[in-house]
């Protein structure tokens, strides 16, 4: 049954990608939907069984590479943490390929679009369901290659291009980290295999290296490596560059990449090495801190952004951050549970978006929109879902997961904990913000558009609203169900998929803490419609005033700037450099165009000894004659 | 003795220059005279030497016909009139200096290769020179006998030549009425006269 | 140098065979010189036949001398005769003319 899982999304990839054109663009949508559907029915089997019997396996597919001591296999791991991860991936995948038959109607690329979606499944079952390091690495790769073709799906658009690069770049630059992390652990442990790493990393707790110059615990180094894969992968602060600009993608693209499935490989991989991160307080408060600047960064940013997928995009990167200071103050379980809720919530808030671009005819600036709460009243509902569950607010999904975080950086306690509190609670607050106004902006106050006739704002179609009413119920109440599974207080279900080195005290909250976000973000509602909708002005006046901090917002705080001028412009000088001079100077002069032309100097001179004068050639023979005669004497 | 050296170096003298003035003289006829006396010289020195015969031989074949053959070449060619420059700098030659460099090469090669070869000392002659008979009378013994067959074959190379110049510069031309006098001798009486009965006011045809 | 021996007139033939040489490619006039060019090389083979026939007392040169004497007067005429035809079809025999085997 894993094997399906695996292995049909990636039949679906080749079936579409070699014969779309042979096969209708429909049936070929229809048939790599279903097959995605059928991985995601399977997979919630799957997580029924080790919800129930406690399943878990590792079934071995093919012997990669046996190498001496390195031995790494193609494999399929169930456990826990796996099949949590399959459900997620696999559900919204196939809800997203669904999605996609009605979003991508008029696009004659069809097939194309569901290749790539079905790869990019199979390369991230593939990273959930490694048992090594090696398998989690190319399914690292996959979905970077995959995301680098989506988003560049529409290849004619410059800007698509130029932004599929950066995504990969900037992956690359994290894939680096990781990729050392993976040799250190190879060299110090002398094997990738998941279950003989953690084994031994107590160890090895101690031990200290010099890398590059400095000492450092060797655990630390490697945490700090692995997550410096994560903070590419999921885009946390100075590797987040790539996320905004991957907005143009596909709405779908943005849904299934950016919100529900690639994004969340980093915090699925700090979650899966949480054995050895366990070892690490100093990698671990390095993650947490990371987390939560990158949270409260892309809250403000996402204040004042314009474009309705740019600000959702902020909104992820900022969830994301999240996640990872819940892993970082230890509650790995808690990061899985905001995972999957996330997940959902997000995914539909994109959909829903990607409705809303279809109603207003490819527009996607929040201020050329608004009014139209009446006639396009289901997207409206979704939306509202999946903002109120975005927020946290009470009893939907995402109340129970950003609770759990923030209760969980309670109990810990340490500096680190309280200030997480503190982050936490003011980025809810931003989050609920511009998350309401991104509502209010879009559906309620005057109607900006100027293209488009208020008569023409029609609803979407079905095959777009059904998918997106599945991920709304998802959204509403996989938090309540599986709350006391995940994060419960007796919960045993996480086994030994994750490690807690201490467990987590469940003290009693004060009550202060308890209440204490949900009424921040229900007044952050009415005070939101005030703010953008009724009283336009005082913001105005404040950013009149403030006109430096809005820059620096609306900026993303300049650091696409900041990494011009570090990176780009000198590499691009130096690249320049090694063309003009080293290449074409020296090389080429010297090799292939240097020896064309001695060549083409020398037949010329020596066309001249043919120039049909006898008594030149007489005197050539007469020279020979002579140089022969005197060899001969001189030899002789 | 001193007469002979005196001789010879006179006559040589006169050989060099009148050789290099061939080559060197601007009018084309003034060449041919000198090759005429470069050949009168040598003829000297032949004769000088002691084959007379071959010196008198080649007064009259070189000098009576050859050079002559030359003159009326020059003179039907009308190449009197081509004076041209000296160096030009066509072609690769376009300096004496090279030329008179490896030209002075060889002649030291030539003075080195031959001048240094030994010869032997018991040398069995083919043909003796008997110093008794005159060198007409000897060569005549010689060539009628034992090189009679290299003596036919140079006949059949002056006839082939003979014969190949003709066919060279023979142009035959056309539409020049000639006599063909066997054809005249023959011609019988019936082929050559007929009776014909002619009408008046009609005239005859005379197809020929 | 009194003396006057083989030597001598050995030199004299060389000398003479130079200038022949150097006359065929340093003419700028006419083809014509070049074929008394030519017949100056073969007189200075003459002028070597003969004076070792002499020194080796065998009447082998003289008669050899003899056949070169036809030969290079069969050769000038028919030399002459093409020089005569290619004037008729060229127009000149100007050395710096003739170059159609350039290539």
């Amino acid at each position: 049954m894993e094997y399906a899982i695996i292995f049909l999304p990636l039949i679906g990839a080749f079936l579409s990608g070699f014969f779309g054109k042979s096969i209708d663009d429909k049936y070929c949508a229809i048939l790599t939907s279903t097959l995605v559907a059928i991985s995601g029915i399977l997979s919630l089997f799957v997580f029924y069984e080790v919800l129930t019997h406690d399943y878990s396996s590792n079934k071995l597919i093919y012997n990669w590479i046996s190498s001496g001591d390195f031995k790494a296999n193609w494999s399929i791991k169930i456990d826990p943490l796996t099949s949590v991860m399959l459900v997620v991936v696999s559900v919204i995948s196939s809800i997203i390929h669904f999605y996609s038959i009605g979003y991508m109607d008029h696009d004659q690329h069809k097939p194309r679009f569901m290749a790539y979606l079905s790869l990019f499944t199979f390369a991230m079952l593939t990273l959930v369901t490694a048992d090594n390091f090696l398998q989690l690495f190319f399914g690292w790769e996959g979905v970077g290659l995959c995301s680098y073709l989506l988003i560049g799906f529409w290849y004619k658009k410059p800007a698509a291009n130029a932004a599929a690069i950066k995504a990969f770049i900037v992956n690359r630059v994290g894939d680096f980290g990781f990729a050392i992390g993976i040799f250190l652990i190879f060299f110090f442990f002398g094997t990738v295999n998941y279950n003989e790493v953690f084994q031994q990393v107590p160890l090895l707790a101690q031990k200290s290296i010099i890398f590059l110059g400095i000492e450092f615990n060797l655990i630390t180094l490697i945490c700090l490596l692995l997550f410096v894969g994560s903070m590419g992968k999921s885009a946390q602060i100075l590797l987040h560059t790539w996320l905004p600009d991957a907005m143009e993608g596909p709405t779908p693209v943005s849904a299934l990449i950016h919100a529900a499935t690639m994004v969340t490989a980093g915090v699925f991989l700090v979650v899966r090495c949480s054995p050895i991160f366990e070892y690490s307080q100093v990698a671990l408060n390095v993650v947490a801190l990371v987390g939560m600047i990158t949270a409260f960064f892309a809250a403000t940013v996402a204040l004042v952004q314009n474009d309705i997928k740019k600000i959702i995009a902020y909104s992820t990167c900022s969830q994301l951050g999240y996640m990872f200071f819940a892993a970082g103050i230890g509650a790995y379980h808690v990061a899985i549970f905001h995972l999957f809720t996330h997940a959902f919530f997000k995914a539909l808030l994109f959909l829903g978006s990607g409705c809303v671009i279809h109603s207003f005819n490819e527009e996607q600036d929040i201020r050329s929109m608004g009014g139209v709460w009446k006639k396009i009243p289901y997207t409206y509902t979704l939306m509202v879902i999946g903002t109120l569950a975005l927020t946290g607010f009470p009893f939907l999904s995402g109340y129970y997961s950003k609770e759990a975080i923030i209760e969980f950086s309670y109990f810990k306690g340490s500096t680190i904990g309280y200030y997480a509190v503190a982050v936490g609670i003011i980025t809810a607050l931003i989050t609920a913000l511009y998350s309401w106004r991104l509502i209010f902006k879009t559906f309620h106050g005057r109607y900006n558009n100027k293209k488009n006739n208020l008569s023409s704002i029609q609803e979407s179609s079905l095959t777009m609203l059904i998918p997106s009413s599945l991920l709304a119920v998802g959204a509403i109440i996989t938090g309540a169900i599986l709350k006391e599974i995940f994060i419960g207080e007796n919960t045993n279900f996480w086994n030994n998929s994750i490690l807690f080195l201490q467990s987590i005290h469940h003290d009693h909250l004060p009550l202060w803490l308890l209440i204490i976000t949900p009424i921040i973000i229900i007044i952050a509602i009415p005070t939101a419609y005030y703010l953008f909708i009724k009283n336009e002005k005082i913001l105005r006046n404040f950013v009149l005033k403030n006109q430096v901090l809005y820059n620096f917002l609306v900026n993303k705080w300049y650091f696409d700037e900041l990494y011009n001028f570090i990176f780009v412009e000198p590499i691009k000088k130096i690249g320049l450099f090694f063309w003009k001079k080293g290449d074409i100077n020296t090389i080429d002069r010297y090799g292939p165009e240097g020896l064309s032309k001695l060549v083409k100097v020398l037949s010329d001179k020596a066309v001249n000894f043919q120039n049909g004068y006898l008594y030149h050639y007489a005197f050539v023979m007469l020279v020979g004659f002579s140089v022969l005669l005197t060899y001969l004497i001189l030899v002789k | 003795m001193l007469v002979h050296s005196l001789f010879f170096y006179f006559f040589s003298a006169i050989t060099v220059f009148s050789a290099i003035m061939v080559t060197v003289s601007r009018n084309t006829v003034y060449s041919v005279f000198f090759l005429i006396l470069v050949f009168v010289s040598v003829s000297i020195l032949f004769i000088m030497i002691g084959a007379e015969f071959l010196g008198m031989i080649m007064l009259i074949v070189y000098v009576g016909a050859v050079a002559v053959l030359f003159l009326f070449v020059v003179m039907m060619l009308n190449v009197t009139e081509q004076i041209t420059k000296r160096a030009t700098t066509k072609g690769l030659i376009n300096n004496i200096s090279v030329a008179s460099i490896v030209g002075m090469i060889i002649f030291l090669e030539l003075l080195v290769v031959v001048g240094g070869w030994k010869y032997k000392e018991s040398f069995v002659s083919l043909s003796d020179i008997n110093l008794y008979s005159s060198n007409t009378h000897m060569l005549g013994n010689v060539l009628y006998t034992d090189y009679i067959h290299l003596f036919q074959i140079a006949g059949m190379i002056l006839l082939i030549a003979m014969i190949g110049a003709i066919t060279l510069t023979f142009n035959k031309r056309e539409n020049v009425k000639r006599q063909n006098y066997f054809r005249q001798i023959q011609r019988e009486k019936n082929d050559g006269v007929s009776l014909v009965d002619v009408e008046t006011g009609k005239g005859i045809k005379i197809d020929d | 140098m009194i003396e006057i021996g083989l030597g001598h007139y050995l030199t004299l033939a060389a000398i003479i065979f130079i200038i022949g040489v150097i006359g065929i490619f340093l003419n700028r006039k006419n083809v014509i010189i070049i074929l008394m060019s030519i017949e100056l090389i073969l007189l200075a083979v003459n002028i070597n036949l003969v004076s070792f026939s002499i020194y080796l007392q065998d009447l082998v040169g003289q008669i050899f001398t003899m056949f070169i004497l036809t030969v290079a007067a069969a050769e000038a005429a028919v030399g002459l005769a093409i020089i005569v035809i290619y004037y008729k079809n060229k127009g000149s025999i100007h050395v710096e003319q003739i170059s159609s085997l350039k290539g």
